[in-house]
């Protein structure tokens, strides 16, 4: 087995993720307000700041995961996350019904836990390192105007500069 | 190949198993190539008190892991990566086990 070219298991991206302090649980209050924000400005339950490691979405900071396993685990496997395609695009990725999309619609999360729709933008930092993404969450099919992602990338922004403001 | 464990075996609703050995050297060598990757698994597997290639169950996964973590950086990374998976195991073969109606869903 060589080296991998999926981003996800770039060495310097995930080196860049450690650099950051993204491993630590103290970022989860300098996000945790964003992740509401997130949720609040476009009307959804499930908002979440993850960070895409090379196996698993780690959650850094959240909104409205309060009782669900996935607060209690801080995270699920990759394979099963739809913030790792924006780790692989570099764009947002938007799923407005999760049962007619051919990659997800037999995803774990969407068979068992009743994930519906998606709109994720990615962090990224200034050194060019896609870190993770501000996304939301919905258990109800939903579309999602040009404007709402327009407004997730400012936050998404604005997250990037309150990690990056740890580093210095 | 799944890691013995107490309970064993895969969640079949979420169709997943606890992580093993050989998938932590693979997630090694994906990220450093072959020959770092397996270095770094030895190195941790020493420190945590056995060697590769005899980590057959989940307690000296997570052991091994957490001597992973201990380097730091990139493999840190890795070793976060094992870790979550393992706990998301945990938690949903714990539900998975419990009585009718003790479930939780996500």
């Amino acid at each position: 087995m060589t080296v991998s070219s999926d981003p996800l298991h770039d060495a310097a991206r995930l080196q860049e993720i450690a650099d950051l302090g993204l491993l630590s649980s103290d970022v989860d209050p300098i996000l945790s307000d964003v992740a509401s924000r997130a949720a609040a400005s476009l009307g959804m339950p499930v908002s979440l700041v993850s960070v895409v490691l090379d196996e698993a979405l780690q959650v850094a900071a959240s909104h409205g995961i309060d009782g669900l396993w996935l607060n209690d685990v801080g995270g699920h496997p990759v394979e099963w996350s739809f913030c790792a395609t924006s780790v692989r695009t570099r764009d947002a990725f938007v799923v407005p019904n999760t049962h007619v999309h051919p990659e997800h619609r037999t995803n774990p999360l969407v068979t068992q836990d009743g994930v519906r729709c998606y709109a994720g933008v990615p962090l990224i930092s200034s050194r060019g390192f896609v870190l993770g993404n501000l996304c939301v969450v919905g258990m109800e099919e939903r579309t999602f105007t040009e404007a709402e992602i327009g407004g997730l990338r400012d936050m998404a922004a604005e997250a990037v500069r309150r990690i990056e403001a740890r580093r210095r | 190949m799944v890691a013995k464990t107490e309970g064993g075996g895969r969640i079949p609703a979420y169709g997943y198993g606890a992580p093993t050995e050989a998938e932590v050297v693979a997630s090694l060598a994906r990220v450093f190539g072959p020959e770092r990757g397996s270095e770094a698994w030895a190195k941790a597997c020493r420190t945590a008190g056995t060697r590769a290639g005899a980590v057959t169950t989940t307690a000296l996964v997570e052991r091994c892991a957490q001597a992973l973590a201990a380097e730091g950086g990139a493999f840190a990374t890795v070793a976060r990566s094992v870790d979550i998976r393992m706990r998301t195991y945990t938690r949903l073969a714990a539900t998975a086990a419990a009585p009718a109606g003790g479930g939780t869903r996500a």
